[in-house]
């Protein structure tokens, strides 16, 4: 399942918390290895033109975050939020 | 009206820096400044990416000095960034830190000749043309550019020092003064004057800014704590007669130097006392930032740089700055 579809299942009231809660991991994290060159270009340019609370720019923070911070992101889904389907589905998203 | 300006040490990713300093451009900072360390990632990869997601942010290297990046390479670096950022670009140039420099094997002496060489070499090169001079630490004999650079870049120097101070009001276009107490504010314009009366400039030719240690959380114990670090660090490295002007215990200075030295951060960072955080930052609320930024105003200054650590979150305090601080003095 592509980020968008995975953000499409989060309810628009629970965004702000999932995107806030994000950045704090991305703009944290010790893995920094672990963001592809491409990943970071995207995530910028996201940042330059829009935001991370809309859509297309929570699709573009949650796939970096999932991919540099796995546990973190997902356990947040999961405990935090309450929200096992898309816990589920971030599971698979980064297999 | 004063200008904000923000500090970042790009000790992190390059993604991470230019997060920070895109937020700071949404957020109404009008300056960026990237310190220049070896042990850090490149200040010029790190512009040339702040170049590129960013559009009307100036920006430029805070401080970069003339003995470990050749003043040459430094002019060829800002010309070539201000192709990418037209009119965006100033040089921020110091002596260096000497402990930092003495790890590469580099004598900074003459200190303050080094930095008036580099300047001169830096504008005449700029100028596009064929460059011979003879200073006293840094000569060029017929060197020029095989591109024409776009023209002048504003120069600020970065000084603490009375007679580096005084050289900055005499040939800057601004002075960076490290420092965030309105003591050492009042002492350096006072400084500043003397060169810019002996150039026969006016003081309104200089944009005289505070390089300060900042810190904000809605939370003052939590804005405190993030800055002790520094405030440690500062302390460690401030000249005994900086010290003594803001009435700070010698002895207790020591300590923080010997339990730096031994890398034991936790006692250096435990002896910070409140007196040291006065005189070394600004920290707190905003409403307490607030007020020891008008303090500075008031000594003189006509920018604001918001240094490390910024804050316990970057990101947060960033936008409480935007929210709480500059509409303050700006609105």
């Amino acid at each position: 399942m592509s980020y968008k579809k995975i953000v499409e299942m989060i309810p628009v009231e629970k965004r702000e918390d999932l995107s806030d809660k994000l950045l704090n991991y991305l703009l944290k994290t010790k893995n920094e290895k672990n963001m592809p060159s491409s990943m970071a270009k995207c995530f910028l340019s996201q940042w330059q033109t829009g935001s991370f609370e809309d859509e297309t720019g929570l699709a573009v923070l949650l796939e970096a975050t999932a991919t540099v911070e796995p546990e973190k992101t997902i356990e947040f889904v999961e405990q935090e939020l309450q929200l096992a389907d898309v816990a589920k589905a971030l599971k698979e998203a980064v297999v | 009206m004063v200008k904000f300006g923000i500090e970042f040490v790009p000790k992190e990713a390059y993604w991470k820096t230019v997060y920070y300093a895109v937020q700071s451009e949404k957020r109404g900072f009008d300056n960026l400044w990237i310190t220049d360390h070896y042990n850090n990632r490149n200040v010029y990869v790190t512009l040339a990416a702040t170049a590129i997601y960013t559009k009307k942010i100036v920006f430029g290297p805070g401080v970069t000095n003339p003995f470990l990046v050749n003043p040459i390479m430094t002019t060829q670096s800002l010309a070539s960034l201000d192709e990418m950022a037209p009119g965006r670009v100033v040089l921020g140039m110091g002596a260096g830190d000497v402990t930092t420099l003495a790890s590469t094997g580099i004598e900074a002496t003459k200190q303050l000749s080094a930095v008036v060489d580099a300047i001169a070499i830096f504008r005449a090169m700029l100028e596009g043309k064929s460059v011979t001079y003879e200073g006293n630490v840094f000569q060029v004999k017929g060197t020029r550019f095989n591109f024409k650079p776009r023209g002048q870049i504003p120069v600020y120097i970065g000084a603490q020092g009375p007679k580096m101070l005084e050289t900055a009001g005499k040939i800057g276009d601004g002075v960076l003064i490290n420092a965030s107490h309105p003591k050492d504010i009042d002492y350096a314009v006072g400084q500043i004057k003397r060169g810019v009366e002996e150039a026969g400039k006016k003081m309104s030719d200089v944009d005289v800014t505070a390089y300060t240690s900042f810190s904000v959380d809605k939370k003052p114990d939590k804005a405190m704590g993030a800055a002790s670090p520094v405030v440690a660090f500062i302390v460690a490295g401030s000249p005994n007669v900086i010290l003594e002007r803001h009435g700070i215990d010698l002895a207790k200075a020591d300590k923080i130097r010997g339990a730096l030295a031994k890398g034991d951060f936790g006692g250096a960072f435990g002896s910070v006392s409140p007196k040291m955080m006065e005189a070394f930052c600004i920290a707190g609320t905003p409403d307490m930032c607030n007020e020891k930024i008008s303090r500075l105003l008031k000594a003189g200054i006509t920018q604001f740089v918001v240094g490390s650590p910024v804050g316990p979150n970057v990101r947060k305090s960033i936008d409480l700055i935007s929210e709480q601080v500059i509409p303050h003095f700006k609105e």
